[in-house]
């Protein structure tokens, strides 16, 4: 019972804060939606016994990519009004296209309700009740698909070169610090040890 | 136990808003990134959904690397924005074309 | 599972992979200096990893990358394309004042993914292969990143491959819960036996996002902008190697997972053929800018490539591959071509109307033109032709006439535009002052695959349909 509860405040939550992170005004609403739209798809993936991938979306999608798309919304200075102008032109379009596939959907419910949808049958990666999520994912990550795990570190490694030679600019006139300069200066000859006398003042 | 077709719906429904996103955004690229980032989270949900009915952990491992990917995949997206907004001054990709669409 | 043999068969992968990361040192501790080396030492990894493709045959990890002669083949031609669109690239970039290390080791890392998607033979590792491909390829378009066109293309090139990533995702996401599996071998076992809807949604989507990646009608919009905008190198490195690997992707797919529902998906691919060959050949008419030329010329060709995987036989399959190769000839050709062209001020023209008289300024490059737009026109005595002999016989073969004949037919239409360019060279004046001619590199590369797809190129016949065959075999 409080199962089923759950699952629906959880989907309806997704869905409405998806909508509201298309439709938002303002993208900094959008991001903030999106947040919610994470935090309740992580609760939905609880529920169904999957913890590990929910601490997952949680701690990459909001902790990272949100963040990053908060930064870079604030970093540019958009004219976001502008930007609204075009929208009630694709809205009518948009509309239809959107009834359209929710009369889909509501179909295939209908569907879904004649009959049990009849999944396949897995026989690869078991899951084994008495082994927690995490230890099982990573027995598996770590041996049968340590090739994937490797290459997914390359897209990491990519992604870092791309956004580095797209972004990266030096910028003239500023003033770097000069850490070998830094370092190699000594105390002997920072610092002087002066007996000034009264009315005389200080050389620097 | 939740069936698996109430989260098919929900990611259906979630995946829909996602592409109805990228469509109705036409003009604000950081939306339309989002929209993906929607797309993306409509298949996770898929994945896990389907791990949890087939009692198979392949579901869960994909979603992870979908994860990854997602981040990525981000980061990359933000960063041809930001150098398409300094030769450009504004995010709009349809009106000032300078190619025919 | 032996992990031994596993990191045997991955050589080529893990060649590249862990040169790509020393040459990243070299080239963060020399900077722009090393730029030279950097590309020299890349084209050598590519070598190097060809080798290792041919030296090892097996599954490896599982089921997850197969090394077969499918593999083995698609490598090949990938490495050599990919190692092309380097030797192209170091003039350009310095004329643009952009010669940077990353290029190479970018375009090093684009070739580790597309070597796993080429050998995929799990959804897992076909995703994650065409990300690792996709990421590197955006980050190449807008890689002139202070012209804005550049990054246009990219942006484009971003929003649609990604929305393309996502739409394959959902399918693949489909074909998992309706099959119970990622695995190639499971889902062509589950499949055999009756098809849930959900598991058919699966594949049209999935088939839907390949065609994506592949630039087949209707999902071909981003072409023509992304080719226009991404800096030459790039376009020529984006209509050859990704090409192949996509293709060859879509072909594994089709047959090795999906192969117990041809039925399925051939009327899709018959549709989709249908429509890119006609759409490829009437929109490019009216075109002005040479590389959106050749962006429509590719949608045509991806259109007779996948007739012959509509036959979906193993004679299919292998003339796939012919073409492919002779494609990857063609096109690398035209756009070592283009390259040459630069204005009096050596910034690069890329105009149809530039090309106007090209056979009095300089012969030798018009000629080669004229042989590369002959060839992918498919008029007899050029290589171009053979190619399109192959696919058609396969679609005859595997009954599939009425496809066949409305190809012929399109292909005529598509001739046009090619023979429009050769006209524009050899009978109109020229209009604009061009220096033509732009390093070694350029000319021998745009002499050597004129050679190939010149009437000499009939003398490779036994030798590359000999590999086409082998490696469809692999499939079947």
């Amino acid at each position: 019972m409080i199962q089923t509860f759950a699952f629906y405040l959880f989907a309806t939550i997704v869905l409405l804060s998806g909508a509201f992170t298309i439709f938002a005004k303002n993208p900094v609403h959008s991001v903030l939606w999106l947040i919610l739209a994470f935090f309740n798809a992580a609760g939905l993936m609880v529920l169904a016994g999957a913890e590990f991938i929910a601490m997952l979306l949680v701690i990459v999608y909001v902790g990272a990519v949100a963040v990053l798309f908060l930064f870079v919304v604030m970093m540019l200075d958009i004219d976001f009004a502008e930007l609204r102008a075009g929208f009630a032109r694709y809205l009518f379009f948009g509309i239809v296209l959107a009834v359209f596939l929710a009369i889909e959907l509501v179909l295939g419910l209908e569907a879904f309700r004649a009959g049990a949808i009849k999944l396949g049958t897995a026989t690869s990666a078991p899951v084994d009740a008495a082994v927690p999520n995490l230890e099982a994912i990573g027995a598996l990550l770590y041996t049968k698909y340590v090739f994937l795990f490797e290459a997914a570190g390359l897209i990491l490694l990519v992604a870092m070169i791309g956004a580095i030679v797209l972004t990266h600019r030096k910028r003239s006139g500023t003033r770097p610090q000069n850490v070998a300069k830094q370092v190699r200066r000594r105390p002997q000859d920072a610092v002087r040890n002066l007996t000034p006398e009264i009315g005389q003042g200080v050389d620097l | 136990m939740i069936g698996i077709e109430h989260y098919l719906v929900v990611s259906s429904i979630l995946f829909v808003m996602g592409v109805l996103g990228i469509f109705l955004n036409r003009k604000n690229v950081i939306i339309i990134l989002m929209a993906i980032e929607l797309i993306l989270l409509a298949v996770n949900i898929n994945l896990v959904a389907f791990s949890s009915a087939l009692q198979d952990l392949t579901g869960q491992i994909f979603a992870m690397f979908v994860l990854t990917v997602a981040a990525g995949e981000a980061a990359i997206g933000l960063a041809i924005l930001v150098i398409y907004f300094r030769g450009r001054g504004t995010i709009a990709v349809d009106d000032v074309n300078r190619m025919k669409g | 599972m032996d992990y031994g043999q596993s990191l045997l068969i991955t050589l080529p992968e893990i060649i590249l992979s862990i040169g790509g990361l020393v040459l990243l040192l070299v080239a963060a501790w020399s900077g722009a200096k090393a730029t030279r080396a950097v590309s020299i030492s890349a084209v050598a990894l590519l070598v190097a990893a060809g080798v290792a493709t041919l030296c090892y045959t097996g599954d490896a990890f599982g089921a997850l990358y197969s090394g077969d002669q499918f593999s083995d083949f698609g490598h090949v031609l990938i490495y050599i394309a990919a190692a092309i669109s380097l030797m192209i690239a170091p003039r350009f970039f310095q004329r643009a004042g952009l010669a940077r290390a990353e290029y190479p080791i970018l375009i090093l890392y684009a070739c580790v993914g597309m070597g796993m998607m080429v050998s995929a033979t799990d959804f897992l590792t076909l995703y994650i292969g065409l990300e690792l491909n996709s990421l590197a390829a955006y980050v190449l378009a807008s890689f002139l990143r202070t012209d804005e066109r550049s990054a246009e293309a990219g942006l484009k090139y971003f929003v649609l491959g990604a929305l393309a990533s996502g739409i394959l995702l959902f399918g693949m996401s489909l074909v998992y819960g309706f099959t119970g599996s990622t695995s190639f071998v499971a889902v062509l076992g589950s499949l055999g036996g009756g098809m849930e809807t959900g598991a058919l949604f699966g594949i049209v989507f999935v088939l839907a996002g390949l065609a994506f990646k592949i630039s087949a009608v209707p999902f071909h919009m981003w072409t023509p902008d992304v080719y226009e905008g991404a800096p030459t190198p790039v376009t020529a490195f984006f209509a050859s190697a990704p090409k192949v690997a996509a293709t060859a992707l879509t072909v594994r797919v089709a047959v090795d997972a999906f192969g117990t529902q041809t039925l399925a998906w051939q009327q899709i691919i018959i549709f989709i053929a249908l429509a890119s060959i006609i759409l490829g050949g009437v929109a490019a008419i009216g075109q002005t800018n040479l590389k959106r030329l050749l962006a429509y010329s590719s949608i045509n060709n991806i259109g007779f490539l996948l007739i012959g995987l509509a036959a979906g036989t193993q004679e299919g399959i292998s003339a796939v591959l012919v073409y492919l190769s002779i494609y990857v000839a063609m096109t690398l050709g035209s756009f070592a071509c283009i390259m040459q062209l630069r204005g009096p001020d050596g910034e690069p023209r890329e105009e149809l109307s530039d090309i106007a008289g090209l056979s009095q300024t300089n012969k030798g490059l018009a000629l080669a033109m004229a042989i590369f737009m002959f060839s992918l026109a498919g008029i007899p005595p050029l290589f171009g032709f053979w190619g399109k002999v192959v696919v058609f016989d396969a679609a005859i073969g595997a009954g599939l006439l009425p496809l066949a004949v409305i190809g012929i037919a399109a292909s005529v239409i598509g001739a046009f535009y090619y023979i429009k360019i050769v006209k524009l060279m050899y009978f109109d004046e020229s209009r604009t002052v061009l220096q033509t001619g732009d390093g070694k590199a350029l000319a021998w590369i745009g002499a050597i695959m004129a050679l190939l797809v010149s009437p000499l190129g009939y003398f490779s016949i036994p030798l590359l349909g000999g590999f086409a065959n082998n490696a469809a075999s692999a499939l079947f």
